[in-house]
């Protein structure tokens, strides 16, 4: 029996759309017939463009009729995290305080994707202004995880996770800036990519942490995730952090077309720090059983050192808020109202006081609060300065590290999926979910989030995925992703 | 440990960062940021004496764009957001009280 439409891989719309067996407004109403369906349950998507997306749809369609070329993202439906600016549409970020706020340009990776003449299915859920590790502190819905709807899809970016593992898109786009997009990836069984610090533009993208933030794919195989990463990725005069590799053909062949020869050769580093007590039964089970499986293809595997580890999550969590606090000081109630309901004030402090205290949800609190206290002064040596130099020596375990190594393994996650509420009153027990994610984002490194059993194509099933995470040297994520889909291929 | 962060503390980080908060947020607040930091403590006892601090996400420098006229993608983008406007500039509350 034929697979229904909306289960397909980008690869496998993209030879279907080539060879007419479905057209691209077929897929995207199957997309759409199924999203009926599915998100009233898992509450994914905080937008839907049912009418644009069809049109764009049929711009292929008609592409394909007059027999022109068309790109590999051409009509495929995906789902974009609600942090990305899409010209015309409401951009929240879920936050309560960008409520009301239209995006009057496009994302540029909006805008890469556009050219492709992919199709935009709608905007999804994700923790307010990316803020957390559940979707939960979205400030209008909880997203669900398919694969057991008491349980959280990860987060911040859990609607596109969720959109995509459910098989309401075929793909999607996430941000990471300490894990949001790997660990949403492993928690619903999907595969999630976080690239190089400056491989993607961030024009357009709600930041949050700037040093930190990469915007990425989300996706039902690590070749998916390629063929998304390469159509977003490229130096952009919008952001000046942007660049292209330094072997810009070599990189796509091998990012596009991996040498299994080649990959077959790398040495594989297991860090004894990320192998700890707390890690809970079933991800060590799984996380071995991928060790064993990458053993099996004739990968050297050792066991290497990263001795800074245990300061990753202090050092985060001091540079993270102070950069939230400068970032989201724009959010003032003046260029756009803010909160739907217009706050009332006289003067424009109260304007101020009012739309802040009104529009932002409990964890950007916290982080603006705490930020502004590391860079007061008086403690912003004994904190901010201190957490900068800490980042300096976990990039450099890293930068060791790879002498001896090509690719890191770790686990995602400490534990499976977690309760929905479990966590959420506890700040301190959510950022240490972010443990085994967020070191890769101080080193500016690229990590792959890969389920030990693919099981994107089994939406409600009851086992919990599993995933495990593949670290690269800057700019080869060809190494990860070709490991991934060798994996992939082989298991 | 002492805590670093008291009540009068919270509300002096609450003026600057323009923050209205309700005394109900303010108690959870001083009991999260409490933990928070007590955890952050661990940094201390790592000697970073000799390591120069790590300030951005990038080792590019320089990153410069062609200096020649363009187009702005954006102009008169945005207006459609503000709140209240008058031919087309946005109209704020007062600045200066007297």
């Amino acid at each position: 029996m034929k697979s229904p439409l909306h289960t397909l891989t980008i690869k496998k719309v993209h030879e279907g759309l080539l060879n007419k067996e479905f057209s691209a407004l077929e897929l995207t109403q199957a997309c759409f017939e199924h999203i009926r369906k599915t998100d009233p349950e898992i509450k994914a998507f905080l937008s839907l463009r049912e009418e644009a997306a069809s049109r764009e749809a049929e711009r292929v369609d008609l592409a394909l009729a007059k027999e022109e070329e068309i790109a590999t993202l051409a009509g495929i439906p995906l789902a974009v995290k609600d942090n990305m600016n899409f010209e015309g549409e409401i951009t929240t970020a879920a936050s309560k305080i960008l409520e009301t706020h239209r995006a009057s340009y496009n994302a540029t990776v909006i805008s890469k994707l556009k050219t492709e003449q992919a199709v935009f299915l709608g905007k999804t859920n994700m923790d307010d202004s990316a803020m957390g590790s559940s979707t939960e502190n979205s400030a209008f819905q909880v997203t669900k995880n398919p694969h057991d709807l008491t349980r959280v899809p990860g987060g911040s970016s859990g609607g596109s996770a969720a959109a995509v593992a459910s098989h309401m898109a075929i793909g999607g786009l996430g941000s990471d800036t300490g894990g949001s997009i790997r660990q949403p990836a492993a928690f619903c069984g999907v595969v999630g990519l976080k690239p190089t610090y400056g491989t993607v533009s961030r024009s357009g993208l709600i930041a949050m942490a700037s040093s930190l933030d990469q915007i990425g794919p989300i996706t039902k195989t690590a070749e998916d995730a390629a063929l998304l990463f390469n159509a977003i990725r490229g130096k952009d005069p919008l952001d000046a952090t942007s660049t292209n590799p330094s072997n810009e053909e070599k990189y796509e062949a091998e990012l596009l077309n991996p040498s299994f020869d080649r990959i077959k050769k790398m040495r594989v580093g297991l860090p004894q720090e990320y192998f700890i007590d707390g890690l809970a039964s079933e991800v060590k089970k799984g996380v071995e059983e991928a060790i064993q499986k990458i053993k099996k293809l004739g990968l050297e595997v050792q066991e290497i050192s990263l001795p800074h580890t245990k300061y990753a999550v202090p050092c985060y969590y001091l540079i993270v808020p102070a950069e939230v606090s400068s970032n989201l000081a724009r959010y003032d109630g003046i260029r756009w109202q803010g909160t739907k309901e217009r706050v009332e004030a006289n003067t424009l402090k109260e304007r101020y006081f009012q739309t802040r205290g009104e529009g932002f949800g409990p964890e950007p609190k916290r982080r603006i609060i705490l930020g502004t206290f590391v860079l007061s002064s008086g403690y912003y040596d004994a904190y901010y300065d201190k957490a900068q130099r800490v980042r300096a020596l976990i990039k450099q375990d890293f930068e060791n590290a790879f002498e001896k190594v090509d690719v890191i393994l770790t686990p995602v996650t400490p534990t499976s999926p977690f309760k929905i509420g479990e966590k959420v009153d506890d700040p301190l027990a959510m950022y240490l979910e972010d443990i085994f994610t967020l070191p890769l984002n101080l080193a500016g490194l690229p990590g792959l989030s890969l389920p030990v059993r693919n099981q994107a194509c089994e939406p409600l099933s009851t086992d919990l995925p599993v995933g495990f995470q593949l670290i690269g040297k800057p700019f080869h994520e060809p190494d990860i992703l070709g490991l991934g889909r060798l994996y992939e291929e082989t298991t | 440990m002492a805590d670093i962060i008291d009540k009068k503390a919270l509300e002096h980080l609450a003026e600057l960062a323009r923050l209205k908060l309700t005394l109900q947020e303010e108690t959870k607040l001083l009991k999260d940021l409490q933990n928070i930091l007590a955890h952050f403590d661990s940094l201390k006892g790592l000697d970073t004496s000799n390591v120069a601090p790590l300030t951005g996400g990038t080792m590019l420098q320089n990153s410069f764009r062609e200096d020649e006229e363009r187009e702005s993608t954006n102009a008169g983008k945005g207006v459609e957001n503000f709140p209240e406007n008058q031919q087309g500039f946005l109209k704020v509350p007062k600045v200066f009280e007297h």
